[in-house]
């Protein structure tokens, strides 16, 4: 499905992103995994992943906060010269405060990680792509929040929506160079993230689902590789939910 | 004289910088050189915001570099490119 593919994936240290990069890397991708901190188990589940498939997995660090940073990743990954065929933004953070407790500095540093430098970062790898004008795909990572609402989750459902309003524009203006842009929006999610939430919450959730079970970070790889294949190629401007059903 | 060691490598190469950006506009926006002179952003059909993107991109290619944002925005026409390229990415005509 993606075998052969040079793919970039944010958010790689932990939970979704952590599993798309050992999906991708399982289905013959070249990876180059973005995490924002330097850690050396993450630097050996690269190299395992490497040994185990056969294929790249390049670690790569740099701060979703900081433009500066994000350029000095992009030269990172630009040195290896190799043909970049997708991004998968799955950065992101989540700053959960009621309504009258939100404070301007949390708005700004979800809206800075969870929007505004998703689209820097997707500038760069645009023109990566244009070196050797690769048909590619980008994907973002929206949330079920962006269209339902959640309390406690104004400002990240609002970075979230900010996604696809981004990524409905960008398919436009990219779809006449070949390059897809779509996002995916996980409901609730057994990851590092949900596991701060209470059991009532995510009881509340369950009923309210047409397949009553936390979703898999496995799942929610699925359907990046899916819109980063072939087999996606006439898919661009839409948001997946992938929430079992979430009413 | 300096000698050749000491020089930075983007002043040996300087002799064709001129000519290695010459021949990015020309082949990516399917222009003659003589078109060159004077000529700006949506002066020609290929001078599109996609052809904007291609052109920087190869450029990059060209003068291994990543260019800034705002750079590329205000990256308006041959000259101004130039300019640009010289004064924040060394890159000496």
């Amino acid at each position: 499905m993606i075998t052969g593919k040079n793919i970039v994936i944010t958010g790689a240290l932990q939970g979704i992103g952590k599993e798309t990069v050992k999906v991708f890397a399982e289905n013959g991708a070249n990876i180059f995994a973005c995490a924002y901190e330097e850690q050396q188990d993450f630097i050996d589940f690269c190299g395992e992943l490497e040994k185990e498939n056969h294929v790249r997995v390049i670690p790569v660090f740099f701060d979703m906060s900081d433009n500066d940073s994000i350029k000095k990743g992009i030269k990172e990954i630009q040195k290896e010269k190799m043909e970049i065929h997708g991004l998968v933004n799955v950065a992101g953070i989540n700053k959960d405060a009621l309504f009258s407790m939100i404070t301007q500095r949390d708005m700004e540093e979800s809206f800075q990680i969870n929007v505004f430098s998703q689209i820097i970062l997707s500038q760069y790898i645009v023109r990566l792509m244009r070196k050797n004008n690769t048909e590619g795909s980008i994907v973002f990572t929206s949330s079920v929040t962006a269209m339902d609402g959640n309390r406690g989750q104004t400002t990240y459902g609002a970075s979230k929506a900010a996604l696809i309003g981004a990524m409905k524009s960008m398919a436009l203006e990219l779809g006449e160079i070949g390059i897809r842009v779509n996002a995916v929006a996980p409901g609730v999610i057994m990851s590092p993230m949900t596991q701060k939430l209470d059991r009532d919450v995510i009881d509340k959730k369950l009923e309210v689902m047409d397949i009553p079970r936390l979703g898999t970070t496995t799942e929610v790889a699925n359907v990046y590789m899916y819109l980063m294949s072939d087999y996606a190629s006439h898919v661009t401007g839409q948001t997946f939910r992938v929430d079992g059903g979430m009413r | 004289m300096p000698k050749e060691g000491i020089l930075k490598k983007r002043e040996v190469d300087k002799m064709t910088n001129l000519e290695n950006y010459v021949q990015a506009f020309c082949e990516t926006l399917e222009v003659s050189e003589e078109q060159l002179t004077g000529l700006k952003y949506q002066d020609v059909p290929l001078w599109d915001s996609v052809g904007h993107m291609n052109l920087i991109a190869r450029l990059e290619e060209v003068f291994d570099i990543m260019m800034d944002t705002d750079d590329i925005i205000d990256f308006s026409s041959f000259e101004k490119g130039k300019e640009i390229l010289g004064n924040n990415y060394d890159v000496v005509f």
